[in-house]
């Protein structure tokens, strides 16, 4: 059978191509024990990484602007006019 | 700038990289995805399923392969290794059923194309690998396997071992790998015991080797 880490790698490598990258890092984890030292690998892992978490952070954001929208449009339990 | 919009900067920075880093891997990656995909089949055999389906499914899809020069000697080898799985499990005979007979002759097809290429069939490991990560001889099998892997891919295109010494240097300079270094190290010294003049590959090692260290 293939090396398990090899067969994560490139399964971390075509989720990225889909752009799912949260499955794709769960590859990379699973890859890292064989490409730790690896320069590539860890650039586009720790990559990946940073993109999940910059995702996260603005989905945050969005969610907490979007509160806060509607708690202005809704102030005082009245809809204010927005435009 | 607002900080959503530093953010969203970022992110389409790195997308963009990441596309751009996986659409240079786009011909490699289609081959890998196969490779994976036939040893998923083979793990299946040899959990005892019957994928006789899948396997000709695979060899149909995949074809092409002996026809066009995609493929590394890395990569036949590794087809070598499951190929031979494949046939020690599906334990062909005059009695098999003539689909079973046919990926028999599939496979001894492959692996005769692919024997102009020095196609290894190697036997797996009679048992489960011990867990070795902190023994250094098993550590150091790792190493040179992944050596040969990257000896392998670098020596395809290569007319000559010079060549092959040129680029494991510069991805031992540029990518700071240490497999790059150690086969550099290695192909050096060859040389070196056959007459060639490796004084200006021994500076760039030690070159790279100073990179790879954080100096330089």
């Amino acid at each position: 059978m293939l090396n398990p880490s090899e067969k994560a790698y490139t399964l971390a490598l075509l989720a990225l191509k889909r752009k799912d990258y949260r499955v794709a890092i769960g590859y990379f984890e699973r890859a890292a024990p064989h490409f730790e030292t690896n320069k590539e690998f860890n650039l586009l892992r720790d990559t990946t990484r940073l993109l999940v978490e910059v995702k996260e952070k603005l989905s945050a954001l969005e969610i907490a602007e979007d509160r806060l929208e509607v708690e202005e449009v809704f102030s005082n339990g009245q809809e204010k006019d927005v435009l | 700038m607002s900080h959503i919009e530093t953010l969203r900067s970022l992110e389409s920075l790195l997308v963009s990289f990441l596309e751009r880093a996986v659409a240079l891997k786009e011909d490699r990656l289609c081959v890998l995805d196969g490779i994976n995909r036939l040893d998923d089949i083979a793990q299946g055999v040899f959990n005892g399923d019957d994928l006789t389906d899948q396997i000709g499914d695979w060899f149909a899809e995949h074809n092409h392969w002996l026809e066009d020069s995609r493929l590394k000697t890395a990569d036949y080898n590794r087809m070598g290794k499951i190929f031979g799985q494949i046939k020690r499990e599906i334990h062909a005979s005059q009695d098999s059923s003539p689909a079973v007979m046919k990926i028999s002759d599939e496979i001894d097809r492959w692996t005769e194309k692919a024997s102009h290429r020095k196609l290894v069939l190697k036997r797996g490991p009679e048992v489960a690998q011990a867990k070795e990560a902190d023994n250094t001889i098993a550590l150091f099998g790792n190493m040179l396997n992944r050596i040969d892997d990257l000896f392998a891919d670098l020596s395809g295109s290569g007319k000559h071992l010079l060549s092959v010494l040129d680029q494991t240097l510069k991805t031992a300079s540029l990518q700071k790998s240490n497999e790059a270094l150690l086969l550099s190290a290695l192909i050096i010294y060859y040389l070196k015991l056959s007459n060639y003049m490796v004084e200006p590959y021994i500076r760039r090692l030690k070159e790279a080797e100073s990179l790879q260290k954080g100096g330089g």
